[in-house]
């Protein structure tokens, strides 16, 4: 009774606690029909996915759990055993639909998008079409095509590019404006290396909003991505080369690194990262200077794992 | 560890210096106890007899500890003092325990014996009102501290992440008390203790804790030391009172009030027990849940929980918060078998998809 | 083939009944679904003093923090009154309650902004990043 264990899967559950867009619940007012749930195949993973359709199917919404262990909720006089909190965010439809639309550009000709995207695993994917945000940014994508009355599609990588460049410039945006530590991370020292200070902690801020983004878009069309917004690769901590690598290149004493990733405020604020940060960034940057003279492309990339 | 930490001079909440005056029969007190509105002239009596003891402060907030205390009397600032120390309910499964502690000159040794203080196991409850009476007359010479722990305080101190034993609480509970009176002036030269556990090594910690001090720890001392025998009537009239009037911090409306003496083997107490069981909340307060007695019922006849800490020490689940494995709890298994790791933003919050409702 | 063509749908008309109960988050798992006294035994022992919340849970010290639904979004507890007995069928749930803030438990510890929950509710301005219309030009 006492063992350990996750809260088993076969659970039942008939209530959820839920943070939703008020434009869920807004669409009450009007005479749309209800929201449905609906699973979809997640671009990332290629597994179903759960989503949900506002304001009759013009609105897509992603829905993601908080989920930590041992939690459960009180609403008002009543015990619930899964304390797990979901959060219902609209979604961009683009992100589900490009899978479908890569998978025709290997026919090589424009299309009908109805014919593309049709999935009898997830039939419910045609409603992507119904969203407002999927007829106004189609061209994103795509190239189009008017026959007629019909509009034709076919999967454009460069615009896709394009595209996703402009969704990680607008979430580097926001995560400048956040409390959301962004440093800390795998990255690299040659970008840092050819740029002063400030540019180091742009790395950052990229290389997190291209993780953000690639959790909506296939491992792929991630890689490209981290090409065109020329971030050397690092496909994973353990092939960065060790902390002792990096010491060979520079005489400074390497820093103890600093555990950012704690810091227990008791007044309950948020505190800005940026000072503790900089200090970091700035031997990273006299690193690079000290280091080898060679151009961004051509050079031999040096990876380490910055702290942690 | 914790244990000294606890015992550090301001490790108990409470404030130090207590601006005790005393009035004719109320003793003034301080008390740690914060409260908004505290008015201790609202108290209503819950059984026949004076209430000599004020017991205000801790009620109107019995979920925390608290120190009450009678006026310091001047000549325990100028001559050589004895202390007894002493605690009633230990044992009991509800309410809270009561460490008390009396003071005198030495030379008012036989002042104190010719008012036929005892042992308050051996008295009965009407005589140790009286007595307690007659100590408060004595305030010219004879002073008195307790230390009232909660039961709240004993259930989270005993059940907490670090564990924190009974005896470790009881141990900090007299040192505090002791050093009050050192703070407040008191020239302390004799400290008797009244002991459950091995004496010898209590008494090393004690004498080692307050240099200066003669300490004899003793089991029996409440009937072989009458100022310990003052320390334990003090200590038993407040744990009657507080147990007797209880004041359920929760809404429970109508309750039951027939539990007996707290002892787990007092029939009303079993009964009690039994039948205020709630299924998801266990007891009130009153209640101490580190008890096995309490236990037993809780997992026997309520709702299963389930913490983060469950059967592991506080080391080990320190270490288990820190190193779990967050990243392969995280990844996502491909169809293909290869890995994509979620990225931090989501995994350092907690966040996962959802493959359905 | 598969459960993914059953949809669920969400009941929105049910907004209007829906109550709006205190919401708490505990730190432990309570291995029961259904009614508790809460007020009875929690909301009423519940310590607010200067801000810092504490509370007592089967004997284990909580303290607590009130944390509010991120701006333009509403707490919704999603109920399912009938279960379909296969999952190829359609569901329904409505909306049961609503809340706009809730208070959180640890366990012992203070609550801080690191807490994962409190961090949490960074998702919904970034994922207005990520999914808002990028610019036309």
């Amino acid at each position: 009774m006492t063992t350990k264990k996750k809260r088993s899967l076969n659970i039942q559950n008939d209530r959820w606690v839920a943070i939703a867009a008020d434009s869920v619940v807004d669409a009450s007012k009007t005479d749309a029909s209800d929201p449905v749930f609906v699973r979809l195949k997640n671009p990332a993973t290629d597994v179903a996915s759960l989503y949900l359709f506002g304001s009759g199917d013009s609105q897509l919404y992603e829905v993601k759990a908080f989920d930590e262990d041992y939690h459960s909720w009180f609403v008002g006089q009543t015990v619930q055993r899964d304390g797990r909190l979901l959060y219902i965010t609209p979604m961009d439809p683009l992100y589900l639909l490009l899978p479908y639309l890569i998978k025709a550009v290997k026919e090589g000709k424009f299309q009908p998008i109805q014919q593309l995207v049709m999935d009898e695993d997830f039939p419910a994917c045609s409603r992507l079409l119904s969203c407002t945000q999927t007829q106004a940014s189609l061209h994103h994508v795509a190239e189009e095509k008017e026959v007629g009355s019909q509009r034709f599609h076919r999967y454009s990588q460069e615009k896709t590019m394009e595209w996703l460049k402009k969704k990680v410039d607008k979430t580097v945006k926001v995560l400048k404006k956040s409390n959301i530590s962004v440093g800390g991370g795998v990255k690299s020292t040659t970008y840092i290396r050819m740029k002063q200070e400030s540019d180091a902690q742009e790395e950052d801020y990229l290389r997190y909003a291209h993780g953000l983004i690639s959790e909506y878009i296939s491992e792929d069309l991630s890689k490209e991505l981290l090409k065109t917004l020329r971030l050397p690769e690092i496909s994973s901590p353990k092939e960065s080369e060790p902390p002792t690598k990096k010491r060979k290149l520079s005489d400074k004493p390497v820093e103890a690194g600093e555990d950012y990733t704690k810091f227990n405020s008791a007044d309950f604020t948020r505190k800005s990262w940026g000072s503790g940060i900089s200090k970091l960034e700035t031997h990273f940057a006299s690193i690079g200077t000290g280091g080898l003279g060679i151009g961004k492309r051509e050079a031999s990339i040096h990876f380490h794992r910055n702290v942690l | 560890m914790l244990v000294n930490s606890l015992s550090e001079p301001g490790a108990w909440p409470v404030e130090t210096c207590f601006n005790a005056h005393a009035t004719k029969l109320k003793v003034e007190v301080e008390c740690v106890c914060p409260r908004a509105n505290s008015n201790t002239s609202d108290w209503k009596p819950s059984w026949s007899g004076q209430r000599t003891m004020d017991l205000g402060d801790f009620e109107a907030d019995n979920s925390v500890s608290c120190r009450l205390a009678s006026a310091i009397p001047e000549v325990c600032r100028s001559e050589d003092c004895c202390l007894g120390i002493d605690e009633a309910g230990r044992g009991p499964v509800l309410g809270p325990m009561v460490y008390g502690i009396s003071f005198c000159p030495i030379s008012r040794k036989d002042d104190l014996k010719n008012m036929k203080v005892a042992d308050s196991k051996t008295l009965s409850e009407v005589e140790r009102e009286t007595l307690f009476q007659k100590l408060d007359e004595a305030k010219s010479f004879v002073g008195w501290a307790l230390q009232i722990l909660s039961p709240n305080t004993i259930s989270t101190s005993m059940l907490q992440r670090a564990k924190y034993n009974l005896n470790a609480l009881s141990h900090d509970a007299a040192i505090g008390l002791v050093q009050y009176t050192l703070d407040c002036g008191v020239q302390l030269k004799e400290v008797f203790v009244d002991t459950v556990g091995p004496a010898e090594k209590y008494q090393e910690k004690l004498s080692k804790r307050f240099p200066g001090v003669e300490v004899t720890v003793r089991p029996k001392a409440d009937s072989l030391f009458p100022i310990v025998s003052a320390a334990s009537i003090c200590a038993k009239v407040a744990r009657d009172h507080v147990v007797k009037s209880w004041g359920f911090v929760e809404d429970l409306g109508e309750v039951d009030t027939d539990y007996g003496s707290g002892y787990p083997n007092d029939p009303k107490t079993k009964s009690w027990l039994q039948k205020s069981l709630d299924p998801v909340f266990g007891y009130p307060q009153f209640v101490r849940f580190s008890w096995s007695t309490a236990k037993t019922l809780l997992d026997t006849r309520a709702v299963p929980v389930r913490w983060d800490d469950d059967e592991e020490d506080g080391e080990k689940a320190a270490a288990r918060m820190h190193c779990s494995s967050m990243l392969s709890y995280f990844s996502r298994e491909k169809p293909g078998g290869s890995v994509r790791e979620t990225h931090r933003f989501f995994s350092e919050r907690r966040l996962q998809s959802l493959d359905s409702l | 083939m598969s459960s993914n063509g059953s949809v669920t749908l969400l009941q929105l008309g049910s907004v209007v009944q829906a109550d709006k109960p205190q919401v708490h988050l505990l730190p432990c798992e309570i291995e029961q679904d259904g009614p508790a006294e809460v007020s009875r035994y929690f909301t009423s022992a519940v310590k607010d003093r200067k801000h810092e919340m504490s509370v007592s849970f089967r004997g284990r010290g909580l303290k607590g923090q009130e944390v509010s639904c991120p701006q333009a979004y509403t707490g919704l507890v999603l109920k399912e009154d009938h279960k379909p007995t296969t999952d190829q069928e359609d569901r329904t749930v409505r909306v049961s309650s609503v809340f706009h803030h809730f208070t959180y438990w640890n366990l012992e510890t203070q609550p801080t902004s690191d807490d994962a929950v409190v961090m949490a509710m960074a998702w919904p301005e970034l994922a207005e990043a990520i999914h808002g219309s990028v610019d036309d030009r």
